[in-house]
């Protein structure tokens, strides 16, 4: 999976390439409107993530001519407005996704997951992580193909869990993926904890690897190592 | 004391002296004109008498007259070219004293210097100063009563145009700035006034934009280095090697540029609302809105064990931003969650024309004078605030022609939302 990051800010770019390289993609980044423009022109990917304020352009114009040029990648905008404006406009022009600034790249990650695997036309959907199995579609999850029984968020975390999978996620990181920011009015993040322990016993009932670890306190990892 | 009644002042302690002054002048010319016509009939008479004289003494007698006005005697003294004519002050037949012209000359007839004096009452001269001072007076009662009418006059008039601009500088805010204008008067001053104003109202709104959008530019730049920041601390979680301690501090430092973040936004989203950013849509129902945060927030309310008890048989519509509606449940809402106990209760009802929230709560009532402010979080609460919540409840109420209204009674929290009739 082929991923083009356009950023201008170096810290955040690098960053984003080492997390990506990681799960598996094979990443460029590029700093700027006109290199941008010219590695889309010229190039292939499955992914395109874009920053709307580059030097020398707007991001949203390479927006444009992805879909000027019929591409199949995928597009996340990535910007530091959180305006509904910006995102409506974004998503307008073609763009799949959108991310305010600051986000995390475990939710970058699970976005690009879904994109991609929405973009796929031939093969098979599912996710796999050993015996399990999810089909995203139907939100259905299998374990050695029998089907087990999650809730909406139960499924969301899972779906998190393995496109991060052997990361350590937070579990701010989790909490607003799963319920969003919303969740910041009400509570803190602690109430993550039950949801993950249904999840966890669930799926150790129907047969699976006892996958979820907690680390530190500090978050969870889904890992078979 | 108001201008005018100064200028008032100002003018009429002026006109005492000014008044004095005239009086005084008058008084003389007056004095002078009674002495001159005096002076005339008293040299006629005098005239008179020479001449019956000088044929009385021509048989060689000689002459004496003694009477309270006139005497006529024969003297020692030497005789005078002219003359003499003088004021003295004598008494008159009622024995007032009274001011008197007199006039004296010794004048030889037939050989025989005679003394003449003829003196003439003056009595109107002793009026002539309380005339004058009565006249005065009068003047300066009229000029007095004149002013008052005049005053009020004006102070109608020509202040009109002062006032509408006093009226529209105290209907200012910073935010409407833009659309007050000072009109044109027909008042040399006033228009200096209000070309001075209608300047110092754009500059001041042209600031007020200015720095808008240097906080709106500064906030959303912030987010992109606390972006990086957060992803290098995401990165840095990552290592196999880290020892407990580092963990907690790579997190306590997440949370941290976390917080950062959020209050930033909810700076802006309060500087948006203030900016008028969020454009009144269609009528939003409150019935609806707080249908969809409870199940949003089904989880916590549910690990609180929180009853929740709904009224929605009438719905509460109002016309605002679906963006603000649902900021201003959520944090109403979210707030009632969170600040509630285990096992609780919240209370929502809605109906024509109003909707409230109420929560049981272990917290103290909020005083008044905090509630709505920001950074005003409670600050002996262990869970996550930054204050804002409130605040943006009340800007997004103010903005949006509503009202709200808080009673805390025997630890029942509540706010009400009224529309503004």
């Amino acid at each position: 999976m082929k991923i083009l990051i356009i950023e201008d800010d170096t810290t955040l770019r690098e960053s984003m390439v080492q997390y990506l390289e990681h799960q598996g993609f094979v990443c460029e980044a590029v700093s700027d409107f006109k290199t941008g423009k010219e590695k889309v022109a010229e190039f292939v990917y499955d992914c395109i993530v874009v920053d709307i304020g580059l030097p020398y352009g707007s991001g949203l114009d390479i927006v444009k001519e992805l879909k000027y040029m019929e591409s199949k990648a995928g597009i996340i905008i990535v910007s530091a407005k959180n305006s509904l404006e910006d995102k409506l406009n974004g998503l307008d022009l073609g763009a799949d996704d959108y991310l305010s600034k600051p986000f995390y790249l475990s939710e970058l990650t699970a976005r690009i997951n879904a994109i991609i695997r929405r973009r796929t036309f031939s093969g098979s959907k599912a996710i796999k992580f050993n015996e399990i199995k999810l089909e995203p579609e139907a939100r259905r999850v299998m374990v050695n193909d029998k089907p087990v029984e999650l809730t909406d968020k139960e499924y969301q975390l899972l779906e998190y869990f393995i496109a991060n999978q052997r990361r350590l996620l937070t579990k701010a990181a989790i909490a607003e993926h799963v319920w969003g920011d919303e969740y910041i009015h009400v509570s803190n993040y602690d109430f993550i904890y039950t949801h993950i322990k249904n999840v966890r016993k669930k799926l150790i009932d129907a047969g699976s690897g006892d996958y979820i670890k907690t680390a530190y306190g500090a978050g969870y990892r889904f890992t078979d190592t | 004391m108001k201008l005018l009644t100064k200028t008032t002042l100002y003018f009429l302690a002026a006109m005492v002296p000014l008044l004095a002054v005239a009086g005084f002048y008058l008084f003389n010319k007056f004095s002078k004109e009674i002495n001159s016509r005096s002076d005339k009939e008293l040299i006629s008479e005098e005239y008179e008498w020479i001449k019956y004289l000088e044929s009385e003494t021509a048989n060689g007698t000689s002459f004496i007259l003694k009477s309270p006005d006139i005497t006529i005697f024969p003297t020692d003294a030497a005789a005078t070219p002219y003359a003499t004519l003088t004021n003295i002050y004598g008494y008159n037949a009622q024995g007032e004293k009274i001011p008197f012209r007199q006039l004296s000359q010794v004048i030889a007839i037939g050989n025989i210097p005679y003394l003449i004096t003829i003196r003439q009452s003056q009595e109107q001269k002793a009026a002539l100063v309380t005339d004058v001072t009565r006249i005065m007076f009068f003047v300066f009662a009229g000029l007095f009563i004149a002013t008052l009418i005049f005053n009020w006059a004006i102070s109608k008039q020509l202040w009109a145009p002062f006032r509408r601009s006093l009226h529209k500088i105290r209907g200012a805010e910073l935010q409407k700035m833009q659309a007050i204008y000072f009109e044109e008067t027909s008042t040399q001053e006033f228009n200096e006034l209000n070309t001075a104003l209608n300047y110092m109202t754009g500059r001041i709104y042209r600031d007020f934009v200015n720095m808008k959008e240097f906080t709106e530019n500064a906030a959303h730049e912030m987010q992109t280095p606390i972006a990086g920041a957060q992803s290098k601390l995401e990165l840095l979680l990552q290592d196999a090697n880290l020892k407990e301690e580092q963990v907690q501090a790579i997190l306590q430092a997440t949370d941290a540029l976390n917080r950062l973040s959020k209050l930033n936004q909810s700076l802006l989203l309060l500087a948006k609302i203030e900016n008028n950013q969020y454009e009144t849509g269609e009528a939003v129902s409150f019935k609806a809105v707080s249908e969809k945060y409870l199940s949003l927030f089904d989880a916590f309310i549910k690990d609180k064990q929180i009853i929740i008890k709904t009224n929605f048989e009438e719905d509460f519509k109002t016309a605002l931003h679906s963006l603000l509606a649902d900021s201003l449940i959520s944090n109403l809402l979210g707030n009632a969650i969170k600040y509630n106990y285990k096992g609780g209760t919240i209370e929502i009802k809605t109906n024509t024309n109003s909707f409230s929230i109420s929560n049981t709560s272990m917290q103290p009532s909020i005083p008044k004078e905090k509630l709505f402010t920001r950074f005003n979080s409670a600050n002996n609460s262990e869970e996550p605030s930054n204050g804002f919540g409130l605040a943006i409840v009340k800007k997004i109420v103010d903005t949006n022609n509503l009202h709200i209204t808080y009673d805390a009674t025997n630890g029942v929290h509540r706010f009400t939302i009224l529309n503004v009739l």
